[in-house]
Formats: structure tokens, sequence, C-alpha cells
């Protein structure tokens, strides 16, 4: 967004120093939608209700991985997956065992609302410093991601009373899991041109965002959306 | 609904009222925590105008501190305006106000060009700087506290430091048009715009800031004061008028002298019954009854409906608009700031 057109020209996207970097960025976006997949098809079983819409984003996730997968080859790149599985693996287990436990609450605020909101900012930061055709292609998942965003913020508004308790647990246990894989990712975000502080910027704005439509009040947000990111 | 984007004035003052608020998270950081910290809205404002008529209106905080420009973080400081106008947007206000730094920012890194913030494509009709508020402020300022103090206009001279900026140009066409000051004073870094100014008021004198201070009766400051820049007294004419209309304002703590008076510029005095939690978070000396005239303007706005950016790009505020803020300031209960800092 507001890094200038004149820092992506400075980078050179064809180096070994960007490309390296790019490996592990990219597979953890590649990594990211196909989590999100998963998580789709399982609360989808969670949610009888909204199978059909589950399963119909769920697609939309696996239309992104390839996406991602092309920008990859495009630059010659290939993603190190192996890195992205234990990247993911702290909220992945959370899911699970939330899952396991029938917590839909919990599944709604590790997937709908952290990992989209995580994706929304990485996606925001990133167009403006990416790749002609990557740029194009990140634009385009941006705009689905928002929708998925809708998912889990109209369910939770619409059950936020019985949810609330739950989220703000769910919120301590998962948000500074987020802010160690952004600390995790800091320094190959900035060979891309992307900033950390920019980054947990658009992530506070999007969740915040997501906290106000589900019904939390200012106060609320504001420290769920900050919760554990002292000492992270 | 009319809206106000402001910032606390320093890191510390940050600390204080996020403690104060009960906001334990964000009182204990450092800078790094206010550059990514995301705007919010703090407060819902009822006004009612001494008319009667009541408007509603939001607080939104851009979490911008000064310390952002200098550590030189641009970026940082960029961010803060943008996200907190979305955010404004997003909310459906029709009018908002840049307070404090945020229109300077804006002006000064030519922020138009960032129209697209992520998902929202700001639509600048809906802001405002506030400027030709605040210009219409100082200006009565200058008349009212002129005459206060014994200085009659005629037979002075009002220099106006900074005065090719956007409320610094404005001041020198009010003075030139509605009064009858005897010689006005223009001083500024850049010497052309210096020059196009002197044009297009035909008169004023082009002076450099030592010489305009020793000879003025009246000195209106809208420029930001330089770093580690000290004002004598002893080479200030007296009495003299200092009119602070620079942000953040601290003439009044440079020059202490009985027959220097200081006027904190571009600041309203107001009848208005205002209902927000977090007034005392603007750093007024009376929370309750004074207000950034910037601030004031979207209030005036909102009032009147007149739901466009009044005060928007640089150098376009006419006589005429001032007058026209001037009057519906008037009418809604608002009244330039006379008291005196020091004298």
């Amino acid at each position: 967004m507001l890094q200038t057109a004149t820092i992506a020209e400075e980078l050179d996207f064809h180096s070994e120093a960007y490309k390296d970097a790019y490996s592990r960025i990219n597979a953890i976006v590649i990594e990211g939608e196909d989590e999100a997949h998963d998580n789709y098809v399982r609360l989808s079983g969670m949610l009888p209700e909204s199978q059909e819409e589950l399963i119909k984003l769920s697609k939309m996730e696996l239309k992104h991985k390839k996406g991602f997968e092309a920008c990859a080859r495009n630059l010659s790149v290939t993603a190190d997956l192996p890195f992205a599985k234990e990247f993911f693996s702290p909220l992945h287990q959370n899911f699970q065992v939330a899952a396991a436990a029938d917590k839909t609450v919990t599944c709604l605020l590790i997937q709908s609302l952290i990992i989209e909101c995580f994706a929304i900012a990485a996606y925001n930061i990133y167009i403006p410093v990416a790749d002609a055709f990557a740029r194009k292609i990140t634009e385009g998942v941006v705009k689905d991601e928002y929708l998925h965003l809708n998912f889990g913020e109209q369910w939770l508004n619409a059950n936020f009373a019985a949810a609330k308790a739950e989220l703000q647990e769910a919120n301590k246990q998962n948000l500074p899991i987020v802010w160690k894989m952004l600390n995790q990712v800091a320094a190959d975000a900035k060979v891309l041109g992307m900033e950390k502080e920019a980054l947990i910027e658009d992530f506070m704005i999007a969740y915040g965002e997501a906290l106000s439509n589900i019904g939390f009040s200012t106060g609320e947000i504001m420290r769920m959306s900050a919760y554990g990111l002292v000492g992270a | 609904m009319f809206g106000l984007i402001g910032h606390l004035t320093s890191l510390e003052h940050a600390k204080t009222v996020a403690k104060d608020l009960g906001y334990p998270e964000y009182a204990d950081q450092g800078l790094d925590f206010w550059c990514s910290a995301p705007p919010q809205t703090v407060d819902t404002i009822t006004v009612t105008s001494a008319t009667g008529q009541v408007i509603e209106g939001y607080y939104v905080e851009s979490c911008f501190l000064p310390e952002m420009l200098a550590t030189r973080r641009i970026k940082a400081a960029i961010r803060k305006i943008l996200n907190a106008m979305a955010h404004a947007q997003k909310q459906g206000i029709h009018i908002t106000a840049l307070g404090g730094f945020s229109s300077i920012i804006f002006e000064e890194f030519d922020l138009s060009k960032n129209r697209q913030v992520r998902n929202v494509e700001l639509d600048f009709e809906r802001f405002t700087t506030g400027n030709t508020h605040t210009a219409y402020i100082i200006c009565q300022q200058v008349e009212q506290g002129a005459k206060q103090l014994g200085i009659d206009l005629h037979k002075s001279k009002v220099a106006v430091i900074g005065a090719t900026g956007d409320i610094g140009s404005a001041v020198c066409r009010w003075l030139q048009a509605k009064t009858n000051v005897s010689e006005l004073l223009l001083v500024a870094r850049n010497q052309e715009r210096l020059q196009n100014l002197q044009i297009e008021l035909g008169g004023g004198q082009i002076m450099e800031m030592t010489e305009a201070l020793a000879e003025a009766d009246v000195v209106v400051w809208v420029a930001s004061m330089p770093k580690g820049m000290e004002i004598e007294a002893s080479k200030l004419k007296q009495p003299c008028l200092l009119i602070d209309g620079g942000y953040p304002k601290n003439l009044g703590s440079k020059v202490s002298h009985p027959n220097i008076h200081v006027m904190n510029g571009g600041i309203v005095e107001h009848s208005l019954d205002i209902d927000w939690k977090i007034m005392s978070i603007v750093n007024m000396d009376v929370p309750a009854r004074q207000l950034f005239a910037c601030f004031a303007e979207s209030m005036i706005l909102e009032f009147e409906k007149w739901h466009t950016n009044f005060s928007w790009g640089r150098n376009q505020i006419t006589v005429d608009k001032m007058e026209q803020i001037g009057q519906a300031s008037l009418k809604h209960g608002f009244r330039p700031l006379l008291s005196l800092i020091s004298g």
C-alpha cells in the first residue's frame, strides 16, 4: 500500500538472496492456503447448515494455492514446504485439538479470523512490492480473502453472546502464536520489501475490524488485538 | 456524523493516557509498538450548538506520535495518517478534520497520491484540514488581541512567520484585505514562493526573520519551530503580541517577558455543550471550554451540512471562505481564545 514503486524497483526478483527468502515466504503462503482448505472442509462437517458455503470457500483456497505455486515457478523458485509445515504446526495443532473437542468457535477464530487476517495483512503489504506476475495473482486473492473473513464474522456475530467467552480464551491461546510467526519470517519478509511493523499493523487493523463486526467493544478490541505482543 | 483524527503529543503522554483509560497493553509500550498500532475510534462525541442543534461525531486516535518524525520513521507516520483516514471513512463519517500533525504530514508527503488504502479508496471530499477556520481564528486573535493590548493595527507592523504556508498565506490575504495593518512583513524559507505571494497580495514586505521580529508589533507564528531555536525577548519590540499558531505550541515556554504577550493561536473557546469522555487527551488548558479550531471546523461543517472538503490542497483558502466559516463559527458558539499566556 504505502511502500512506493521506487522500493519495488530496487528489488532484484532474480537475485539469489531474493529467491532464497521467497522460497520460504512462498511456501508459507502455499501451506497457508492448503491448511485453510483442510480447515474449511473440517468446519463444513461441524456446521452442516453452512456446508455448501464452506465447501465453496475451501475450493477457493485451493485455487489460491495453485496461483501461488505459479508465482514460484515464474521466479524459478522451489518452495520450502517442510519449513512451512513446521511454521504452521502450532496453529495447526490448536485447530485439530479444538475440532476434536467440537469447539466450533475456537476453530472459526483460528481459521476465519487469525489465519485470514494474517493472510490479508501479508498480501496487502506484499502487493506493492511484488513482481508484476505475483502482484496480479495476489490482488485477485485478497478480494476472495475478505469473503472468507465475512463468513466467520457473520457466524460469530450471530452467535456472539454464546461465543464471546470462548473467543476471548481462544484469542489468548492463539494470538501469541501469530506474533511468534511474524517474528520468524521478519527477516525474509524484509528481503521481499515487507516491513514487520507494517505487517503487524495491517494484521491488527484486519483483526480489529473483524472483532468489531462480531460485536466486541473498542476497549475489548484494543486488549484482545494487542494480547501477547509485549515480549513476543 | 463528523470525525476528528487526533494524536497524542509524545510517547510519554501516550503512556499516561493509555494507563488512565485502562489499557495496560498500550501503556507500557515503546515507540515500536505505536509504529505498529492500528487506528481506533476511542470516543463518541455529542455536540450541542448555541442554536440548540445537536450533532454526533467520533474521535479517531491515529496512534501517530511526533517521535516518529523526530526519528525519521516516516513510513510509519504516513501509514498512521492514511490508516486513520481509511478507518474514519469506513465508519461512514461525512466530514473528518485532520488534527495536529495529520494535515501537516498529508501535505508534506503529498499523500493525495495514496488514494487506495487496502480495500478502501479514500474519498478526499470527506476530509478537511480545518485550516480555513484556523486561519480565520488566528486573524480574529490578531485583531482582537491587538485591541486588547492597545496596539493600533493602523500604525503597526504584523509579521507572518511561515507566510507561504496554507494557513500563513490565508492569514496574509485576510490581513491585507480586511484590516488596515500599516505593514505586512512576510517571512518564509522559499524566496520564490514569497515573491509569488507578494505579487498575489499586491503588497507586503519580504524580510529575514530576525529583521522582521525586531520590527513587528504583532507576530503570527505559523511555521514549525526550528529545532533548538530560541527567541530573545530583548530583540522583540515592546509591547509585542506573539500568536503561536504553530504545532506543537511552545512559544509560551520560550519567551518570558512582561511586555511580550503570547497567545495560543488557532484555538477557540466555546459555549457549546460537548459531551466526550476523553477530552483530557487533547491537551487544552481548559479542556471543557477550548478546542483546536481545525476540529471545530468539522463540527461547523456538520452543523451546516456542508459535507465537503472545505479546506483542502495548498494555498486555496480565500477571504470569502474565511468569512463564510467565520460567520458559521460565531453562529454555533465558537470564539477566538483571547487569554494571554505571559505578560
